[in-house]
């Protein structure tokens, strides 16, 4: 906490409002600071900060922040383990998919034949894939000043909230988390809109009807709100209110606070942000690593002295250690390469693929792979492993430094160079000429609904000598797989995720010391799996406050202090008194100004002088009668010394009850009810106007008078 | 002692005493000194052989003006020549001992405070009190006070040293049992007198130690250590009037000490009275050190109480009721974490709440699960009535806790389960409680009832093996262990279908690992499980069959240690195939040309050193299963074989790494051995492989007819390349090599060698000396040629110095480097090559000359004349660059 000044100010009672500059919240201004000078009793309201929980998956996340006038999204995630209740996309006709069973209810009543289909004993929606977006009925979106974005991952939603939602406002994000975070929107289009499905089913999200579908879909949830894909004008759209930042760069959001990202060291360009005004800071840590990855490293001490910490995206695999998987990847991949079969690695076309591929020229050699081809397929392949050469700056130091050298910072280039990686937008095309087998295939989509995928799945799902490598973590394997079963491709799974885990954030937390942690409930408990498993959770004192989807939390720290600007003229009319040693205190009487949520104090215009007048003359030469100002009152009343003093004054009947804000005293005897509270005292005391004066006044005994 | 030497000492005594004059180094006076204790120990007496030194010694102690690293030298040297009544006697004749042991002496010089003088006088009288009359004059002179104000000393070796010459008089002069007083030449006076000074002296040292345990006992923990250590030694070795006395005089301060609880003495003390305990003897066992015992055994802090329980069950002693509660002290921590009920009803109730909090404390948690660990196996061989529990108990319980520490499971529910999660925070992904626990599971292996538990066993270390987090240690140690189990049975029919292809499976993915040291130990463990399941044909589809892709794969893998651990685990996994004299297959044969591809071509020596082990190990099984009747050439894959050995004899003898030439030779002695053991079906002694030279086989105790066959044999080794090898050994730069070269030959001389009175010989001589060999022109070839040659010159005279080399470049083709190749008979050789005196040298260590008592004399003269030289300034250092 700022260290508290040595001279006070007192508010006068003048106050201006100048309505012409934010359309909200000038007004609000309470508490004070005065160039090196503070107001502890400007009273307004206290104003609470508000989190608005928009997104129930942690690592998708989707909150946006109220705080000092300002509403902020943070992150606009779009959960897609949706897609997994839908039968997948085949490139290519599918008489397997084509020759599904309709789904009828047992009893015949619900015929569901054209939206349901039944394949290996679960049953699918035949219909364009659709994606769970964010909460959008708990707060009005058309309110959302900014929405800053933490990495690629994490704003896959945003056209849903940009477009069509009356959004009019800014969207920040770093240049590798724009360009990539395109890529992969591209991509989703592409896979969409390559097979397009015409049939949309709605019928099976009839309540009524959902409630009789076998699981999973009988438990999904909010299926109503789940969205078909967007296009890719909404994509252009939604991207063209970005507006690039760089790591530490400070924008101010309309006077009232700064935002700042800084590296999150997860993937290109991926950033925590600093949200802070000039007393308070909250910080936003979203989807960060300590591993030394391709990225920049992650800057752990700006989060340090946060008031509020809202930490989102720690790793979904607390058991799988990312080096340990990544050494599982490799060993399964050269042992099904050496029994002479495929392996088939479902991946996004950017993120963990960089750092695969770099294990993978390192391993290659010593796991004799070198004449194993590697393909990359993805309608983005080229752009993606492009882009990640460019972005020198926001690379590791060992890669940047490469740069220097020049060599390219991605051993990727050099594999590719070789011919042993190669890459192409789709399995159409120059692919299937050039196609040699055993062979490595990364692509995507790793739900296996949709993408080159579903294609390979179809092609090499029937032979045990094939291997399918999971390598992310988003979708569990076993329901990726269902729609695909029986399968006699041999399955590993290797989810690397390097986000943070439980023992890193626990580290980083007790380093950086914020007063307050909120996170997703998942992190206050352990996996329902592993309940054994206590290290698998956050255990912090205070305890973190947890949110779900369509929480609204009130962020447990208020806003005391504001900072208020007085004019030279001003502050050389004050005389300060001292009252303590160190302490000074002067009484001041200005207007206040607030514009752009600054504030500051301006004299008292002089009045304009009044025309000469000779019926007036007389009244003028007479000294204005102006009220003596009343004594200001300042200190607290403490409760002990309080009831004593009544006790000695005859009210021995006290009942003494704690508020959030101070005590309530019921004086039975007499009927009346004291409350103190820290910047207020009410003496509720009905027909009784003697024991009211005398009350005020045993109260005025513990209060200084100015 | 050498005349050389003995001429040289009276100059470096002079130079010693000569205070001017610098020393080679620092280590010289020592080197010297231990030079003079061997001379001592040998039985002779200094002063005869040396007599300058009684000169020398007087000299010196009085001159105080030297170095004192001289003087120190002095004391010491004094004490050694007064170790023997006689010197003891001319030193103090000549008034030195009187001199040189009177520390006022030192005092009045102001040397006292050095303690290079301390040490030397505290050592010097250490070597001096080796008889009654050095005891006496140790009393009469009153150096025990002086010597118990040295415990205290600042230098902690003065005190140390005070404190080991405080052990030796209590000892050394400790009055023998009367059985044994008999014959040891002692008179009853003698005796008398000595224990008389004896026992006083041990009165004063007990007291003395009994006070400082008791101030200083728990506030100078360094000093208390010192004391305890002392009392320890003195205890173990103590015969009983000692013994009693000491511990009667430090029974209180010792549980003074115990009832303090200072963890830092808790180890000492356990020694202290453990030794005591040990020496009273199982059958009187003493009721005061019992009850020292069970005090220790009741500290209430867990972490002391484990070692000191750890203590008593490493000792072994025959004390069942602490040893019962010694077993579930170190069983407890594993008892709470696990939440298995070893220790059944009988419950620690005390300690457990305590242990359990300790084991919330990560480090502490670690510690005494480790403790635990390591004692485990001990504790499994205890008497049965010792134990709480069966020991397949503790082995599910290990097995519990490695579960809960690869984060597979909690612990069961028991009462303390609340407490466990918390602990069990502490214990998941601990490697070192991993390692410690899989240590302890491979020791497991041989507990009673053991193999009951083989499929739980198998269960959590093919877990381990499987487990993306462990690290390459502790997958190393869960093959260790996994090994261990396995050799309890000859195949894998008692685990179930389902664990032998999680086995198989778990090796093939492990074998592709990309940390290369897992790689290594999957490699290894694939061999040395096909040298422990000695059944293999049970289960055809067994790990060894399934496992012989995975490590041919392994001989391309680019870390050299892995592919050498792969040549090695090749040849374990074919040895019964080879024993067994099974039909040669193709796969076999490329292996062959692979390892030979490696051995000619590979970077590396591990690997190549490997190759040449594995046609040892190939050669060896099958001469070892050959009868005296057969020969290797029956064997289906003779041929491959030998043509194998020949190429490995030629590539490995050429080879740049001194190991893979020492293993050639060793591949030649098996081929010298089979050689002539077979042409004469020699019985083959289990030592057969252990030494060179001893074992020697002469033809002439055998029938006519004979040198035909020899000429043969001598023949196909020559054709083998076994004798190119060996002369190219002779004269390799590499000691090791050329020792074992030498030792072959001569072994080989002597066999073909004749005695020259037998009537055969000439006629013998006549095939054998036909048989000759070809010599290179250059490298090797025309060392040996020098040498020959050199030898020859010698025997100019003597007629069987005739051609020794028979012919010159035959067919004028001429060697690479243009040297004329050229045959020389074998036998001719091996008598003119001076085998002998080559032995002799080579026996020697190579830095035999610099270590000599001589070069060290002439290195101190020559320094000390480097020092007076007219040009050096006096006080400059000789610099001497060492490298």
């Amino acid at each position: 906490m700022a260290k508290k000044p040595s001279v006070y100010l007192l508010w006068g009672q003048q106050r201006t409002n100048d309505r012409k500059t934010k359309r909200r919240g000038s007004n609000r201004v309470r508490g004070c600071g005065v160039s090196k000078a503070y107001c502890p009793k400007l009273q307004i309201n206290r104003i609470k900060m508000k989190l608005y929980c928009l997104s129930g998956h942690p690592t998708l996340p989707c909150n946006v922040l109220k705080f000092k006038s300002t509403t902020i999204m943070l992150d606009c995630g779009l959960d897609t383990t949706s897609v997994l209740n839908f039968l997948p996309l085949p490139l290519v006709h599918s008489a397997r998919l084509s020759k599904l069973p309709g789904w009828i209810s047992k009893d015949g009543t619900v015929n569901l034949e054209k939206e349901l289909k039944e394949c290996a004993g679960r049953v699918f929606v035949d219909s364009q894939p659709e994606f769970c977006v964010p909460e959008r009925e708990l707060l009005d979106l058309s309110t959302i000043d900014v929405i800053l974005i933490s990495n690629y991952h994490c704003m896959m939603a945003l056209p849903y909230i940009t477009e069509h939602t009356g959004f009019t406002g800014t969207v920040y994000a770093t240049e590798p988390t724009l360009q990539i975070g395109r890529l992969l929107m591209e991509e989703l289009v592409n896979f969409m809109e390559r097979v397009p499905k015409a049939q949309s089913a709605t019928c099976w999200k009839n309540k009524e009807i959902q409630r009789i579908l076998p699981g999973p879909l009988k438990d999904a949830v909010d299926v109503w709100i789940w969205k078909r894909c967007y296009s890719m004008q909404e994509v252009n759209s939604a991207l063209s209110k970005v507006q690039l930042v760089g790591y530490s760069q400070k924008v101010e959001l309309f006077g009232a606070v700064q935002v700042s990202p800084l590296s999150s060291g997860y993937s290109l360009g991926s950033s925590n942000w600093i949200i802070q005004s000039h007393h308070e800071k909250v910080s936003y840590v979203s989807g960060s690593s300590l591993l030394t990855t391709h990225p920049q490293p992650m800057d752990q001490s700006s989060l340090k002295n946060s008031d509020v910490l809202i930490l989102t995206g720690l790793t979904q695999m607390p058991t799988a250690n990312p080096d340990g998987m990544l050494g599982e990847f490799c060993s399964n991949l050269a042992m099904t390469i050496r029994a002479g079969g495929n392996v088939l690695v479902p991946c996004y076309s950017s993120g963990v693929i960089y750092d695969l591929l770099e294990c993978l020229y390192q391993f290659i050699d010593s796991a004799n792979l070198g004449t194993t081809p590697f393909y990359f397929i993805s309608p983005v392949a080229n752009s993606s492993l492009e882009f990640s050469q460019i972005f020198a700056e926001w690379l590791c130091h060992n890669k940047q430094s490469k740069v220097y050298l020049p060599e390219p910072p991605f051993p990727h280039a050099e594999l590719i160079q070789t011919n042993k990686l190669k890459h192409y937008p789709s399995i159409h095309g120059d692919f299937s000429s050039e196609f040699r087998q055993p062979c490595v295939v990364f692509t995507g989509h790793p739900s296996l609904r949709f993408g080159d995928v579903v294609h390979f799945m179809e092609l090499w799902g029937k032979s045990s000598l094939n291997t399918i490598i999971f390598t992310e973590p988003d979708f569990s394997y076993l329901d990726a797989l269902a729609p695909y079963q029986p399968l006699a491709m041999k399955c590993v799974y290797c989810p690397i995720d390097t986000r943070l885990n439980f023992h890193q954030v626990s580290k980083l937390l007790k380093e950086v010391q914020p007063l307050h942690v909120v996170c997703p409930e998942h992190y206050t408990q352990p996996p329902a799996t592993q309940s054994h498993r206590s290290d698998l959770m956050l255990e912090l004192q205070p305890p973190p406050m947890p949110y779900r989807r369509c929480s609204v939390l009130n962020l447990p720290f208020r806003r005391r202090y504001e900072r208020v600007y007085i004019l030279p003229e001003l502050a050389n009319s004050l005389v300060p008194s001292e009252i303590k040693p160190g302490i000074s205190v002067a009484t001041v009487s200005a207007v206040l100004h607030s514009k752009d949520n600054k504030h500051t104090l301006q004299s008292i215009p002089k009045p304009p002088p009044v025309p000469p007048s000779k019926k007036r003359k007389r009244v003028m030469e007479e000294p204005p009668v102006t009220p003596a100002p009343k004594p200001l009152l300042s200190g607290a009343v403490p409760l002990e010394a309080f009831l004593t003093t009544l006790q000695k004054h005859g009210i021995t009947e006290v009942k003494v009850e704690e508020t959030a804000d101070g005590h309530i005293l019921h004086l039975q005897a007499e009927d009346t009810l004291i409350q103190l509270e820290e910047d207020g005292t009410h003496i509720v005391c009905d027909n009784n106007e003697p024991l009211r004066t005398t009350l005020r006044d045993l109260v005025l005994r513990f209060l200084q008078k100015l | 002692m050498d005349g050389e030497c003995v001429s040289l000492l009276p100059g470096v005594c002079k130079v010693l005493a000569d205070s001017g004059r610098s020393l080679p180094d620092d280590t010289s006076l020592e080197k010297l000194l231990d030079w003079f204790t061997g001379l001592s120990k040998t039985g002779g007496s200094l002063l005869e052989s040396c007599p300058c030194l009684l000169e020398f010694i007087s000299t010196v102690g009085s001159n105080t003006a030297l170095d004192p690293g001289v003087l120190s030298f002095a004391l010491r040297l004094a004490g050694l020549i007064a170790a023997r009544e006689a010197g003891f006697t001319v030193l103090q004749e000549r008034s030195v001992v009187d001199l040189v042991f009177n520390p006022q002496h030192w005092q009045d010089a102001g040397l006292w405070s050095d303690p290079c003088i301390r040490i030397g006088w505290i050592q010097g009288l250490q070597n001096m009190l080796q008889h009654p009359k050095a005891l006496s004059f140790f009393v009469q002179s009153d150096l025990t006070q002086l010597l118990l104000q040295l415990q205290a000393d600042t230098s902690l070796f003065v005190a140390s040293a005070a404190s080991q010459l405080l052990g030796h008089i209590l000892l050394r002069f400790q009055p023998p049992p009367s059985s044994r007083r008999e014959g040891t030449g002692e008179t009853a006076e003698d005796h008398q007198g000595t224990s008389v000074e004896y026992a006083a002296v041990v009165v004063v040292i007990s007291e003395y130690i009994q006070k400082s345990l008791s101030t200083e006992g728990s506030t100078q923990h360094r000093r208390s250590v010192q004391l305890l250590r002392l009392l320890a030694l003195l205890l173990a070795q103590a015969g009983p009037p000692l013994r009693d006395t000491l511990l009667q005089a430090v029974g209180d301060a010792l549980k003074e000490l115990v009832a303090a609880g200072c963890s830092q003495l808790t180890l000492p003390l356990m020694d202290v009275i453990l030794a005591a305990h040990s020496s009273c003897g199982a059958d009187k066992p003493d009721r005061h050190l019992s009850c020292l015992l069970s005090s220790m055994f009741s500290v209430n802090k867990p972490a002391d109480l484990i070692q000191a329980a750890a203590a008593f069950l490493r000792r072994g002693l025959h004390d069942s009721d602490h040893s019962v509660w010694a077993v579930r002290i170190l069983l407890l921590p594993l008892d709470i974490v696990t939440g298995r009920s070893l220790l059944g009803s009988k419950d620690l109730d005390e300690h457990r709440l305590s242990t359990a909090e300790e084991l919330k404390i990560k480090n502490s948690c670690i510690s005494l699960l480790c403790l635990c660990l390591t004692n485990t196996p001990h504790i499994t061989l205890l008497p049965a009535d010792l134990l709480p529990c069966p020991p397949g108990l503790i082995v599910t319980a290990v097995l519990a806790l490695l579960s809960i520490s690869s984060g597979q499971n909690s612990a069961s529910s028991s009462p303390t389960a609340t407490s466990c999660t918390e602990v069990s925070r502490n214990v998941i992904g601990s490697s070192k409680v991993q390692k410690c626990a899989l240590e302890a599971l491979a020791a497991l292996s041989c507990c009673p009832g053991g193999k009951e538990k083989m499929n739980e066993v198998f269960t959590v270390l093919l877990q381990y093996l499987d487990s993306p987090d462990s690290d390459p240690t502790v997958l190393h140690k869960s093959y260790l262990a996994l090994i261990k189990w396995m050799s309890l049975c000859t195949n894998l029919s008692f685990l179930t279908e389902q664990l032998r292809q999680d086995l198989l499976s778990v090796v093939r993915k492990r074998v592709c690992d990309v940390r290369w040291e897992v790689r290594d130990s999957t490699v290894e463990f694939v061999g040395k499980a096909a040298g422990v399941l000695t059944s293999p044909e049970e289960a055809p589809e067994g790990l060894p069959v399934s496992t012989a892709p995975l490590l041919k794969e392994a001989l391309q893998d680019t870390e050299s240690y892995v592919r050498a651990s792969a040549i090695g685990a090749l040849a374990q996994t074919q040895w019964h195939s080879w024993q067994q004299g099974a039909a040669l297959t193709q796969q076999q044969t490329e292996t062959v040309s692979r390892l030979l591809e490696i051995l000619s071509q590979d970077t590396e020596g591990f690997a190549r050193r490997a190759v040449v082990q594995y046609f040892i190990s190939w050669f060896s099984a099958v001469s070892s299963h050959a009868s005296p009747s057969s020969s290797i050439s029956s064997y289906p894959s003779a041929s491959l074989l030998m043509n194998s050995v020949r190429s490995v004899l030629s590539f490995g003898s050429a080879d740049l790494d001194w190991e893979v030439k020492v293993h050639t030779l060793e591949l030649a002695r098996l081929l010298l051995d089979e050689a002539f053991l077979a042409e004469w079906g020699y019985r083959k002694s289990p030592d057969s492989y252990a030494g060179d030279s001893e074992r020697t086989c002469r033809l002439h105790t055998h029938s006519r007819g004979v040198e035909s066959d020899l000429a043969g044999v001598l023949t196909s080794l020559v054709e083998l390349g076994v004798i190119s090898a060996l002369l190219s050994g002779l004269v390799d730069c590499d000691r090791p090599v050329a020792l074992k070269a030498c030792r072959l030959l001569i072994r080989l001389r002597d066999t073909v060698s004749w005695d020259s009175e037998s009537q055969d010989a000439s006629a013998a001589m006549a095939t054998v000396t036909r048989v000759s060999c070809e010599l290179p022109g250059w490298g090797w070839g025309q060392e040996i040629k020098k040498v020959l040659e050199s030898k020859s010159s010698d025997w100019a005279s003597k007629d069987c110095a005739t051609a020794l080399i028979l012919s010159g470049a035959d067919d004028g083709d001429s060697d690479q480097d243009g040297g004329d190749r050229m045959h020389a008979g074998v036998c001719e050789v091996l008598r003119s090559l001076g085998l002998d005196e080559r032995l002799d040298i080579l026996s020697q260590s190579s830095d035999h000359v610099h270590n000599s008592p001589l070069s060290l004399l002439q290195d101190i003269l020559d320094a000390s004349a480097a020092h007076t030289h007219p040009n050096t300034q006096p006080g400059q250092e000789v610099i001497v660059d060492c490298y």
